[in-house]
């Protein structure tokens, strides 16, 4: 009796939108009582607030072509990644050099910021998120120019 | 003294709670689709409160999973609702006729600055507001053609980047090229899509 | 822990992203590969239908192009897999994950028929609010363990926090949904069959997948 009604609810593909929401509802209530969670203080690629730096707070360290410390998971793997992160183009570096207001604007000129995140280190995660994009966008242009 | 990050996931997994409650509750297939936008929001919180430059490299992905589900999701509700024929005029003020080729330069020029997905993001503003002061003549071919092609321009820079680590520099410019043209390729065809029988 | 992965029989690096072959993974792996290519050279089947109680009966066709694009979609869903088989990256998992999804709404969705589109639509819902789950449990483990490399929280001592790996395992789940939506709507019906079986099985490895990672770290 109770299965056939659990079956029939669950049948219908409307409610299972529904029963997902629900079972995040119940891991979301269970992620409360689990609090508090001890945060980690030895991360990778840490954030190092400087207030006084002219690129606050995107502040990494380093002078463009030089390199600079970065803890990434596996350094060896990646031998150029301080050279990465220092690089600043010729425009932002002239902000920071003149303002104190290069971390006010959308800096992110190739290099420094967090390019040798995105591009170098974990660049994977960059290909395969173009990829859902490119999927996704695929699936949008096919039913648009599919003619009726 | 409460510590702030379990304080942060306190609010994140409630307001979690809460967005997954509307989802329960609501029936209608658009409201649901204008209510993950809700969770994505939550999704980005989560990642936010990780704190590190790490974080900050692992929000861009997740907006961008966000945004391109959301264009394929609504491609897919207008097709199966049947709304095939475009809405038959938008909004028409004056600024629409004098703005957009200099609105859209400025933008689009600012975005080849920044490069990257901020500036694809800009640059692809520029776009969709000339697209939509102009009328529809976006010749989707060749967008998608210069997106695919710039796709590959990354593929290149990410295997320069893994094989050939001291040409770093070519790389970064590479990438950084590419991921432009190819965001802001998708950008400009957000809210362009709007049917019609001969598209 | 119970490990259940096996050695590792090779290592590739990406930077950050390490990509390991235990047998395991290496099994599973190859499984993807073999069903990515059974896709690339598999043809749609062509479905006739026989009008019940008489003689007549007509062929469904299926168009070059939506075949096109079915036989694209299911290809990148085989490759997606392939790699979160062998991704040795938890937030690099997750994005594979949900390419999976993406490309099992694609290859559901190129079906002109309301029925499909319908449940198409729902099961795009869930895999589009599943990303919370998925990327929440990346983003709580880096910031409890300070990694999100697969071997490093194996090998380190740090705890996983449980939530962590319940909201993982919602994610996949969410992401791997398509199954009961292509049985319910009758999809394995619908022309283009062999794209359709990619849903299915995309699904079933990264569950597989999920099981591993759950249990190694």
């Amino acid at each position: 009796m109770i299965v056939s009604r659990i079956s029939r609810f669950i049948s219908d593909y409307q409610n299972l939108v529904a029963l997902f929401a629900g079972a995040c509802i119940l891991i979301s209530l269970f992620g409360i009582l689990s609090l508090p969670l001890a945060y980690e203080e030895n991360q990778i690629y840490p954030k190092a607030i400087d207030r006084t730096s002219a690129l606050d707070p995107y502040d990494r360290g380093g002078t463009p072509f030089n390199t600079t410390t970065v803890v990434a998971q596996y350094p060896e793997n990646s031998p150029y990644l301080g050279y990465v992160t220092a690089y600043l183009t010729p425009l932002s570096k002239y902000l920071a050099d003149h303002t104190l207001h290069a971390g006010t604007t959308i800096v992110s000129h190739p290099g420094g910021i967090i390019d040798e995140i995105l591009y170098n280190t974990r660049g994977l995660d960059t290909v395969v998120e173009t990829s859902i994009l490119l999927s996704a966008f695929a699936i949008a242009s096919y039913l648009f120019r599919r003619t009726e | 003294m409460i510590p702030e990050y379990s304080l942060g996931l306190f609010a994140a997994f409630a307001t979690a709670a809460v967005a997954f409650y509307a989802l329960v509750r609501e029936t209608d297939d658009l409201h649901r689709l204008l209510l993950t936008d809700l969770v994505e929001i939550v999704t980005l919180a989560f990642i936010a409160l990780v704190g590190t430059d790490l974080a900050e490299a692992l929000i861009l992905p997740g907006l961008v999973v966000g945004i391109s589900e959301l264009i394929a999701l609504s491609e897919i509700y207008r097709v199966k609702e049947g709304h095939i024929h475009p809405p038959r005029k938008g909004l028409r003020i004056e600024v629409m006729d004098s703005a957009p080729l200099i609105m859209a330069a400025i933008l689009v020029g600012y975005g080849i600055v920044l490069s990257g997905f901020p500036g694809g993001a800009i640059a692809g503003v520029g776009v969709i507001f000339y697209f939509i002061c102009r009328g529809q003549h976006e010749r989707f071919e060749l967008i998608e053609t210069a997106s695919g092609y710039s796709w590959v321009l990354w593929i290149v820079a990410f295997f320069t980047f893994m094989l050939f680590p001291q040409y770093w520099f070519c790389a970064v410019m590479l990438a950084g090229g590419a991921i432009l043209v190819k965001v802001m390729a998708k950008m400009s065809l957000i809210g362009a899509m709007r049917g019609g029988p001969n598209a | 822990m119970l490990s259940i992965g096996g050695q590792d029989l090779f290592v590739l690096e990406f930077g950050d992203i390490l990509h390991y072959f235990s047998p395991y993974t290496l099994t599973l792996f190859l499984l993807a590969v073999l069903f990515t290519g059974l896709a690339i050279i598999s043809r749609p089947e062509e479905q006739i239908e026989i009008a019940f109680g008489g003689d007549a009966y007509y062929a469904k066709e299926t168009t070059l192009p939506e075949m096109r694009f079915r036989r694209f979609m299911a290809i990148a869903c085989g490759l997606a897999s392939i790699g979160a088989m062998v991704s040795g990256d938890l937030f690099n998992y997750t994005l594979f994950t949900s390419m999976v999804g993406i490309t099992n709404v694609g290859i559901v969705a190129a079906v002109k028929n309301r029925h499909v589109l319908n449940a198409a639509y729902a099961y795009g819902i869930v895999a589009m609010i599943a990303t919370l789950p998925l990327f929440g449990s990346a983003a709580l483990i880096v910031a409890t363990t300070g990694t999100l490399s697969i071997p490093a929280l194996a090998a380190g001592g740090q705890a996983v926090p449980l939530v962590g790996k319940a909201l993982l395992v919602l994610g996949v789940v969410g992401e791997g949904m398509a199954p009961f939506y292509a049985a319910k709507a009758e999809m394995f019906r619908a022309p283009g069959a062999p794209y359709v079986i990619m849903c299915s099985l995309s699904s079933l490895l990264i569950f597989l997948r999920v099981v591993e990672i759950v249990t190694t770290i």
